[in-house]
């Protein structure tokens, strides 16, 4: 076990002018689980692939521990990958898939044994370890790469989109498992994944990228309710969070018929825009006429609650999207013109032109 | 391929999927069945009266050549393997054809593996100078070969023999074992070398085993190729005692003129062919895997 240390790495693929990871800093402490999370094309695999020792580190370094292993090949680094589609070897048994590594390691083939039954005991794959992985339904092989992880007792366990090929249900089960089984071997772990509500539900902390540069890094609750920048707020959070780009007025920022009151020093940091962020959930119906106009188009009913899915016309003349969480009992009807007014202790507030937020 | 076809269709098929047992596919199966006899029987007919002319005698086969044998007589099999010394050369061939395998499959692999794994300066060309080796006709070579071998004192030897079939299945090797390396998935040789294993090992125990279909496929057709090799052997080995098979078919056959022991050729035309039957049904399960690769996840 070990800390993880990125440090100014970064990645520049041959034949490409941009870097497909640019001056990655990251610390992740021992024992901690961090989740890389961004759309595809972020460059969270590559940053993943860096520390596995799969691609090339152009700058920076990487270290695990004390130990600098920028330039180390994979199987120096004492690390444990599981890939997305399992990489498991087809023609070996799952016995063999997991004790793989011990056995180049030349260790004895009793303790071989002993680890594999182990680890396959943890992961309830003790029936199929004579099986070869083409006999094993997809949940089974994700948890024989999982094994095959274990049986090394790594000092960094790397995962790489493990649950995408599980169908919905599974992914979930298993999300909470890997998370408790992960939390249980408190192995440093670095998981990859472009679903931000497996982000939010795993990580100790949340790395969220984008075009290859770090946006932020936080635990999941900071993240929600701090957002460093406009993408950050939009990424994270389901449904998204309503962002609008709205003119600043005295005292502070235009939102339909009313103005925000926003502090003095804020505002300056603003200008004459600013991009207001409101979450579903903290936006509210104003029975008063208040606040911002929005033609409802659907309503999606989950029960307890009930979403809003909105159009509001901006002041450029254009159709916002505005998605609101309602009251499950009693939701306006589509179609409807209603207006809605945000809770002022859960407003953010970005900057128009950086997209940087200004701490509100 | 309507509805009312397979509601018309009594016998419960409609677990195959609906409207897709109609009559278009029941069409479409006939012809590819009939077609499939008829070629069945053009390849199986021939070989079957081969192996059963084997056990006439010469006078039998000409008085009746289509009736069953009067007496099942190994005689004939005999006379090939000894008098027309069949025996040795079946042995040469068996020595040439093996060890030539052994060089091809296994510098083949591994150039292959090479060129479709790792991209180098000047993997481009290597490939296309492979591909020209399979253009390249063998007959404008035969005059050169025969002088090159001539001075590296391999001329009329076995090692001679097997270098230059390895060297003349080194092409096709490659280039088949190409795509099917290529279409390995990387993440498998990414797994391993995580997993602590050197370029050796992912290549000779995780990936080398993927590809046995493809290593079958191309077993099974070297050794066919190279069995059947005529034109080689005849220009390169001249010395009798090095005869490979097909020589010794052509001497054994021509030698008596018109008064040919056609019992004990047949005879030696059936030892001829068992080797590539045999080859052919242990790797058959093989070449049926490369063929419906990547129907099946």
């Amino acid at each position: 076990m070990a800390t993880v240390t990125f440090d100014e790495a970064t990645r520049v693929y041959p034949g490409s002018d941009t870097p497909a990871v640019d001056k990655l800093n990251i610390d992740i402490e021992d024992g901690e689980f961090l989740v890389l999370v961004g759309p595809s094309g972020c460059g969270k695999s590559t940053s993943l692939r860096m520390l596995a020792g799969l691609e090339e580190v152009n700058d920076g370094r990487i270290l695990i521990g004390e130990r600098d292993v920028t330039d180390l090949s994979p199987k120096d680094r004492d690390v444990a990958m599981v890939f997305q589609n399992y990489a498991l070897y087809p023609h070996m048994s799952v016995a063999d898939n997991m004790g793989f590594a011990l056995k180049i390691a030349g260790k004895p083939k009793d303790e071989i044994r002993k680890r594999v039954q182990e680890a396959a005991k943890i992961l309830d794959l003790e029936a199929y370890l004579d099986r070869k992985p083409k006999a094993l339904s997809g949940g089974q092989r994700q948890r024989v790469a999982m094994g095959r992880a274990i049986v090394r007792q790594p000092q960094v366990f790397l995962m790489d989109e493990p649950l995408s090929n599980l169908d919905a249900k599974l992914r979930v089960q298993t999300r909470t498992q890997i998370a408790s089984l992960q939390r249980r071997l408190g192995v440093t772990t670095v998981y990859v994944t472009h679903d931000q509500v497996e982000a939010m539900t795993m990580g100790d902390r949340v790395a969220v990228l984008k075009d290859g540069i770090l946006q932020q890094c936080a635990s999941p609750r900071e993240m929600y309710d701090h957002p460093n920048n406009v993408f950050v707020a939009g990424f994270i959070g389901s449904p998204a969070m309503n962002l609008l780009d709205v003119p600043v007025v005295d005292g502070g920022v235009k939102f339909g018929n009313t103005a925000l009151p926003i502090p003095r020093d804020h505002l300056a940091e603003a200008g004459s825009r600013a991009i207001v962020g409101a979450r579903p959930e903290d936006l509210t119906l104003s029975d008063d006429g208040t606040g911002l106009a929005v033609t409802v188009d659907v309503v999606e009913e989950l029960g307890a609650d009930a979403y809003i899915y909105g159009t509001s016309k901006t002041e450029s003349g254009e159709d916002a999207q505005i998605i609101a969480r309602v009251d499950g009992r009693t939701p306006p009807e589509k179609g409807a013109q209603i207006h809605l007014t945000p809770k002022p202790a859960h407003l953010h507030l970005f900057n128009a032109g950086s997209g940087e937020r200004i701490s509100v | 391929m309507t509805m009312t076809e397979t509601s018309r269709n009594p016998t419960g098929t409609t677990d195959h999927g609906g409207g897709r047992a109609g009559r278009g596919d029941k069409v479409v199966a006939t012809t590819a069945h009939t077609a499939l006899t008829i070629w069945s029987l053009i390849v199986i007919l021939p070989m079957l009266w081969t192996v059963l002319s084997s056990f006439k005698t010469s006078e039998e086969i000409h008085s009746s050549p289509f009736s069953l044998p009067k007496h099942w007589n190994f005689q004939n099999y005999v006379n090939a393997w000894t008098t027309a010394g069949i025996g040795d050369y079946f042995l040469n061939s068996i020595i040439v054809v093996a060890g030539a395998l052994i060089v091809t499959m296994t510098l083949g692999s591994m150039c292959a593996y090479v060129l479709a794994r790792f991209p180098f300066p000047g993997s481009r060309i290597i490939y296309y100078l492979m591909l020209a080796g399979l253009t390249f006709p063998i007959f404008l070579a035969i005059v050169p070969l025969f002088f090159l071998l001539q001075q590296m004192g391999l001329l009329n030897t076995l090692p001679g023999l097997i270098f230059t079939y390895a060297a003349f299945a080194l092409p096709f090797t490659v280039f088949f074992l190409f795509s099917f390396f290529k279409a390995l998935p990387s993440t498998i040789a990414e797994a391993a070398a995580i997993d602590g294993a050197g370029e050796w090992r992912t290549f000779f125990q995780v990936m080398l085993p993927m590809a046995r279909p493809g290593l079958a496929t191309v077993l099974i057709l070297n050794f066919v190729g190279l069995w059947n090799q005529f034109l080689l052997p005849i220009a390169l080995n001249s010395d009798e005692s090095n005869y490979v098979l097909t020589q010794g078919m052509a001497k054994f056959a021509s030698q008596a003129g018109y008064s040919v022991d056609f019992g004990a050729l047949f005879a030696a035309v059936v030892i001829t062919v068992v080797p590539v039957l045999i080859v052919y049904m242990i790797f058959q399960r093989q070449l049926q895997g490369s063929v419906s690769q990547g129907t099946s996840k």
